[in-house]
């Protein structure tokens, strides 16, 4: 399938900050993919090395055939993370104004009713709550109805209903063949939109696939979370691994242990060794792992590496000193 | 759309949002206004006396002009660019079709817009208060025009290479403030060290004051230009320094981060 969006071994630093590091991802035609990682992981970054809104000091990208400092911006539409436009252009002004930089624009009513806000379109964009905000910065970045579509955190600061409204527009967006580069840190939006997702972390894409293949290969086993205050060993005898995960682990609540790698047929087991054995416990879930659980697994291995890689050189850097003494 | 209708857009819309700004729009034109007073009417022109404001009142006017040609753009431009660039406006237009020639020349016709109003006012209150006798030369339509093309292009570039709103103010209120005063616009030639005469003609506000007071005022003593009527040639040369600024601030704005 033909690649929209290829880019390869893409670099970028700040001063000693490495924003990205050998980035590399290719994106086909009406293909939807979700760049996802934690704060500071060079999501930002990468999408402004596709836009040519920033030059990246090595690799190299292509959007719709060309390089991104010279692809027809008519094709293009980008939503920024940070995007604050004109506070005193009422919705409907804001999105005529943008859609009269565009040779061949959509009529800017049929997008204000596409985002939402056809009631709210003759409030200054100052005025709009937050979410609405937010929904009239998303059209913006529609009104030449564009072939490539990159979102940057399309959806934060947007309630729950509105979401939904940004969610069913990508959907009908990418069902007419647009191709869509958005970054989140929601992954249910992750899971539900994305063909592809990518996994950003220190500026290195360390994980692509779909959603299934990524929960499959990186998501770990199933779990009962059964919330007590019992101590593991009590769950010795269990023919099941158990743990009590970090308060940290994502959606685990205190005082809870973990049973992994059950089916949920054999949850009756576990219930009947809790009450043989008399362990007090509050509540059973079990979940299937999910995007979430691709994320902190990849996350905190992440995490590990570098903390692993500044004390081996902290480590180096001491026994130099220390040879340099003697 | 053509190059004329993005620049129509970003004009509408940079219009209405300066128009909206009440406070903005006030003060663009009470400044002037309270500065004709000042100096016209309170401290008023003594063409017998010495020290400041010893000319006729007429000589005075391209000085009050010169307070909306320049610091007009000067503060709006860098404030508007400094603006643009905190709310990532120029990382989201750099993705349209509209480029940074355009966009500036969007603003600069809000500021044509807007100086050339407050032109008319300050003409009417220095004829109202000060008694000034000028001639209304068609010259004073491409003076002003220019002017205000030769200082948003320097009002972007400040905008664009200081680091906030206050910044972009600031920087504009310290290069305003002695070009305003040193461009022989209230002082003249003859009132500053000999030594000094040169740098009043890096000021690009010189051509203007010089050029200005040579199409308005009788009694100008404004020198030719290789023979060119002072009016003209002084046109020219601010013509050439507004390209040159406008160029300049042009690429000044920033694309990337």
């Amino acid at each position: 399938m033909e690649a929209v969006v290829e880019a390869t071994d893409l670099e970028k630093t700040y001063g000693e900050t490495v924003a990205l590091s050998r980035a590399s991802l290719s994106v086909a035609r009406g293909e939807v993919f979700a760049l996802i990682g934690p704060n500071g992981a060079g999501k930002t970054t990468l999408v402004r090395a596709l836009t040519g809104t920033t030059e990246p000091d090595g690799g190299s990208a292509r959007i719709l055939g060309a390089s991104p400092a010279a692809v027809d911006r008519d094709r293009l539409g980008v939503l920024p993370q940070e995007f604050s436009p004109p506070g005193r252009l009422s919705a409907r002004e804001l999105l005529a104004y943008y859609a009269g930089l565009y040779d061949d624009a959509r009529d800017p009513e049929d997008v204000l009713a596409d985002v939402g806000l056809v009631d709210a379109g003759d409030t200054w964009y100052e005025d709009l709550s937050g979410g609405q905000q937010r929904r009239a910065c998303v059209g913006s970045a529609l009104v030449n109805d564009p072939d490539l579509l990159f979102l940057d955190e399309p959806t934060t600061g947007i309630d729950p209903a509105g979401r939904r409204t940004v969610w069913r527009l990508i959907e009908d967006l990418a069902d007419a063949g647009t191709t869509v580069v958005l970054t989140t840190h929601d992954m249910a939006e992750a899971e539900r939109l994305a063909d592809r997702v990518g996994l950003l972390a220190d500026g290195s894409l360390v994980a692509q696939g779909t959603p299934t293949d990524l929960v499959q290969d990186h998501g770990g086993s199933s779990r009962l979370t059964v919330e007590t205050e019992a101590d593991p060993d009590a769950f010795a005898d269990l023919a099941y691994p158990v743990d009590r995960p970090e308060r940290t682990r994502g959606r685990t609540p205190d005082g809870a242990v973990v049973v992994r790698d059950i089916d949920p047929a054999a949850i009756g087991t576990v219930v009947d060794y809790l009450e043989t054995h008399d362990i007090a416990y509050t509540e059973l879930s079990w979940a299937e792992p999910d995007l979430e659980d691709v994320y902190l697994a990849l996350a905190d291995a992440t995490e590990r590496e570098r903390t692993d890689r500044l004390e081996s050189e902290s480590g180096d850097a001491d026994l130099a000193q220390a040879g340099e003494t003697a | 759309m053509s190059r004329m209708g993005r620049v129509r857009a970003e004009t509408s819309a940079g219009w209405r949002s300066f128009v909206r700004r009440r406070t903005a729009v006030f003060f663009t034109f009470f400044f002037p206004v309270i500065l004709i007073v000042i100096f016209g009417a309170l401290i008023r022109t003594d063409p017998t006396g010495e020290g400041l404001f010893t000319e006729p009142a007429a000589y005075y006017v391209p000085g009050y002009l010169a307070v909306v040609v320049l610091f007009t753009p000067l503060s709006r431009m860098g404030s508007e660019v400094a603006r643009h660039r905190e709310g990532s406006r120029f990382e989201k237009l750099a993705t349209t079709p509209l480029t940074r020639g355009e966009w500036l020349l969007a603003q600069t016709a809000v500021n044509a817009a807007i100086i050339g109003l407050a032109s008319l006012l300050i003409l009417g209150l220095v004829i109202l208060l000060t008694g000034a006798q000028i001639a209304f030369s068609p010259l004073l339509i491409p003076y002003i025009l220019i002017g205000v093309v030769c200082f948003c292009g320097v009002g972007a570039m400040l905008g664009s290479y200081t680091d906030s709103q206050d910044g972009a103010v600031a920087a504009s209120n310290a290069i305003g403030l002695p070009l305003l005063f040193l461009s022989e616009t209230f002082i003249s030639l003859s009132q500053l060290p000999s030594w000094f005469g040169p740098l009043v003609n890096l000021s690009p506000l010189t051509y203007f004051a010089r050029g200005v007071r040579a199409a308005t005022y009788a009694g100008a003593e404004v020198s030719t230009v290789a023979g060119i009527d002072p009016a003209l040639a002084n046109l020219g040369i601010l013509t050439a320094l507004a390209v040159i600024a406008f160029a300049l601030g042009a690429r000044s704005i920033p694309r990337t981060d």
